[in-house]
């Protein structure tokens, strides 16, 4: 559904992406990690059409939405009218289902978005998201700023709307152990390039991984095999 | 700061200056476009560094004029002497009035500054003493000692040694401590703040700089017209000096000399195209308007550093491309 | 107690007008944080518009209608080149409005001359609380109040009022939901345009406008915009309403000409005051 094919942006003089090459097929769960700076959101904006190639191409055979990072509120609009603003790409202003499938915000609905939790504002920008009716869900580190409780939560209502809706996910995600257990599949990236990528199952053991992730640091072995211990749902 | 001009340059530009008023036989282009200089040098400081749109520089002008019209015709002042106040006191009503105003930013400034010389003018019609409704004249001619003067071309050459003063002046508190927290200023408020930069304090300072200089040129205006009154500083003249500093280029020593020449020039010719026999009598303000608006929407879109810095950057590029 | 009424009413009414210019500032600060120096132009090039319409034998409503109409469309031209190219910083906009304004007072004058025109409005008197107020004076007040109710409508129930205020509110996230910002900036100021020349029209009939007067329009709008903080509409409402009793008040009991030092004055007090609100509105 999601082809990317050797994809060069350039912000200015610098390389953000150097040739990176996805598929992602309909329905599918992937998740990109690596290090600061290595192009990860670049990459989420070149998908939604917000940065342009230098070169290489992105294709789509459906609709994308993006959950942006750091959740880009309208914080003194109500809720209801962030939500409502998320369908203008599809004029789409019935919150019916969007609700449905997160009830936790129809008692939010009538407050400001900017006096809303991380976490709440977090629901507010998926279910944004949502009203677009997209096929691919781009999320922008997901976690950031919130509590394990909440990421958890969140993970739930992602693995729902794939299941149910079958609606594909692409997550950039910080928290690789969080990445490994939501998508089946992980795609490393550092320095605008694609070092590795396949199951996340394998990934977890991977030298490539350590060496993009903890570089240094000399992460013990427990930590590691605890990585590779962690289950996947499929 | 960008890369100063070759002293080649300056220096012919100099002899130019000197040279001028002794070919000319009336001077008053001349000193209007000298004293424009120095109040756009200022007025680029303030805009380039404190990063504010002042569209009121008119009643520091004002102010300036003003003491030397008291001072001389009120309290007796000898011309030397109310020529000097005026800077000081063009910088000390900046200064009070430039606390509460500069909490302003951005656009809130650039109207307040505009309220600030529109609530002069008022002053100045209202109150007598300043002028009223009839403004002031018999303002005695410029002179020191026994010495005064008779006729234009002093004040010629008055109005370069005061530009000169001035150009000095700004090089010197560029160089200075003030400066780099002037510079500091230009790029980040609150980086600026973080360093230990009074930023408060520094901006009120360049504020009463820019003010300083205007007062200047309102003093010699006074002394040369000789006539002042609240219509000698319409809004449209400040915003004239606006223009003037974006197309010189703001931030920079040369950008109001550059600016000043340049603009006024334009306006010349296009006064002397308009007041043309075969044209109707409305040709003229109509082409001056639809020049200053031109001028203005043109330097701001294209050339938004202004000329100065841009020539200055083009021959870098030039420098570096032969270099490389 | 008459005297006081009377300045109530008229003041009233002037400050109807000043709110009106006043919105037009809102709603081009509100989506691109611009302050559009050339509010005033909008208000002078309807009055020459409807005057000349008027001249033609085109109806009274029609004539004045048509002259806003042709202003919303200069104010998307204004807004054309003043919000530039991407990452234009608002105050180059803001002098880039202002050789507007000054390029319009050409354009002015090359059309319909110097001087102040003053088109025919409605005649006659009302009587209000006492006090005799011109027909044409309450027909301001009156249409002023229904923009002002059809501009709060228009921004919080409507889908594309929602998407103006979004898109000052938080462009980026404005782009990502598909919301064209640029656009969202045009359609601002053409808002601008027809809420100026509303104004002009209105005003025009009891106060000569030509091609110099935009200056003091635009001020007195400002100042009324600034009671709003540049983004509320129905503080700008009540600013121009207090800009034009306080007005008044001084002309009548103090000296005429202080008129303007009042309100410029005040207009300073409320800016300085809420100069912290300001800073925090402008970093968001």
């Amino acid at each position: 559904m999601l082809r990317i094919d050797d994809l060069v942006v350039r912000y200015g003089a610098a390389v953000a992406l150097d040739g990176v090459s996805l598929h992602l097929e309909a329905g599918e769960m992937v998740a990109l990690v690596g290090p600061n700076g290595a192009g990860k959101s670049t990459l989420l904006n070149a998908v939604s059409g917000l940065v342009p190639p230098a070169s290489g191409s992105v294709t789509c055979e459906g609709r994308i939405a993006q959950v942006p990072e750091g959740r880009q509120m309208f914080p003194d609009m109500t809720v209801e009218d962030n939500l409502v603003l998320g369908g203008w790409s599809v004029r789409n202003r019935d919150l019916g289902e969007v609700l449905d499938l997160l009830p936790d915000l129809v008692r939010l609905r009538k407050l400001k978005a900017g006096r809303l939790s991380g976490g709440q504002q977090q629901m507010v920008a998926i279910g944004r998201a949502l009203m677009a009716k997209p096929d691919l869900l781009a999320i922008d580190e997901l976690s950031l700023g919130l509590a394990p409780l909440v990421v958890a939560e969140l993970a739930e209502h992602l693995r729902f709307l794939n299941s149910e809706r079958g609606t594909a996910i692409l997550l950039v995600e910080q928290e690789v152990s969080l990445a490994f257990e939501l998508c089946p599949r992980t795609c490393v990236l550092e320095a605008g390039r694609v070092v590795a990528a396949g199951p996340s199952a394998e990934l977890a053991e991977s030298e490539a991984v350590r060496r993009a992730y903890f570089g240094d640091l000399g992460v013990s072995d427990e930590l590691m095999a605890g990585f590779a211990g962690t289950e996947v749902h499929s | 700061m960008t890369r100063r001009p070759s002293t080649l340059l300056v220096a012919v530009a100099a002899v130019a200056a000197c040279l001028a008023p002794l070919v000319l036989s009336d001077q008053t282009f001349f000193v209007h476009t000298v004293l424009a200089a120095i109040i756009v040098t200022g007025l680029s400081m303030l805009m380039g560094y404190a990063g504010q749109a002042s569209l009121g520089q008119g009643a520091f002008v004002a102010v300036g004029a003003l003491t030397v019209t008291l001072g001389t015709t009120r309290w007796g002042l000898p011309p030397l002497v109310a020529l000097l106040l005026a800077p000081l006191a063009a910088g000390l009503f900046a200064t009070v009035v430039g606390r509460p105003l500069l909490r302003l930013q951005g656009h809130y400034l650039a109207f307040g500054t505009l309220a600030l010389l529109l609530m002069v003018q008022t002053a100045m019609s209202s109150i007598d003493a300043l002028g009223g409704a009839y403004g002031v004249s018999g303002i005695p001619a410029f002179g020191i000692g026994g010495w005064t003067v008779t006729d234009q071309r002093p004040y010629a050459y008055l109005a370069l040694i005061c530009l000169a003063v001035v150009l000095w002046s700004s090089a010197r508190i560029v160089d200075s401590r003030f400066g780099r927290s002037m510079r500091a200023l230009s790029g980040s408020e609150t980086a600026a703040e973080s360093a230990g930069i009074a930023v408060g304090w520094t901006k009120v300072g360049v504020f009463a700089l820019s003010a300083a200089f205007a007062g200047v040129a309102g003093a010699v205006t006074a002394f040369f017209t000789p006539y002042v009154s609240a219509d000698s500083f319409p809004p449209l003249e400040s915003f004239t000096y606006v223009i003037m500093a974006v197309v010189g280029g703001l931030g920079t020593i040369w950008g109001g000399v550059v600016g000043a020449v340049v603009v006024s020039v334009l306006l010349q010719v296009l006064n002397n195209v308009s007041s043309q026999p075969g044209l109707p009598p409305t040709a003229a303000p109509i082409i001056q308007y639809a020049a200053y608006g031109t001028v203005l929407i043109i330097a701001l879109l294209f050339l938004p550093r202004g000329i100065v810095p841009s020539v200055g950057s083009l021959h870098l590029r030039r420098r570096q491309a032969a270099t490389a | 107690m008459k005297d006081f009424l009377t300045y109530l009413v008229t003041g009233i009414t002037l400050g109807a007008s000043f709110a009106l210019i006043g919105s037009g500032f809102v709603v081009v600060h509100r989506v691109t944080r611009i302050v559009n120096f050339a509010q005033g132009s909008f208000a002078i090039i309807a009055t020459m518009l409807s005057a000349s319409l008027l001249r033609g034998r085109l109806p009274h409503g029609l004539a004045e209608a048509a002259a806003v109409l042709v202003c919303g469309v200069v104010g998307a031209g204004v807004g054309w080149v003043a919000l530039g190219r991407r990452g234009t910083h608002p105050l180059i906009s803001l002098i880039v409005t202002l050789g507007l304004s000054i390029l319009a007072s050409a354009v002015i004058i090359l059309l319909w001359g110097q001087d102040p025109v003053s088109p025919p409005g409605l005649h006659g008197h009302v009587t209000l609380l006492g006090v005799e107020v011109e027909r044409q004076r309450l027909l301001v007040l009156v249409i002023t109040l229904l923009a002002f109710a059809a501009l709060a409508l228009f921004f919080s129930r409507t889908y594309l009022g929602k998407a103006l205020t979004a898109s000052a509110s938080n462009p980026y996230a404005a782009r990502l939901v598909g919301i064209d910002v640029r656009r969202m900036g045009l359609l601002a100021f053409a808002l601008a345009g027809i809420l100026g020349g509303l104004a002009g029209v209105l005003v025009a009939p009891s106060n000569a406008l030509s091609f110099s007067s935009d200056l003091a329009l635009a001020l007195s709008g400002f100042a009324a915009a600034v009671f709003g903080g540049l983004s509320s509409p129905g503080r700008t409402l009540v600013g121009g309403l207090l800009l034009g009793v306080a007005g008044q008040l001084t002309a009548g009991y103090l000296n005429g000409s202080y008129q303007t030092t009042v309100a410029l004055l005040l207009m300073l007090l409320i800016m300085i005051a809420r100069s912290r609100t300001f800073v925090a509105e402008e970093a968001k």
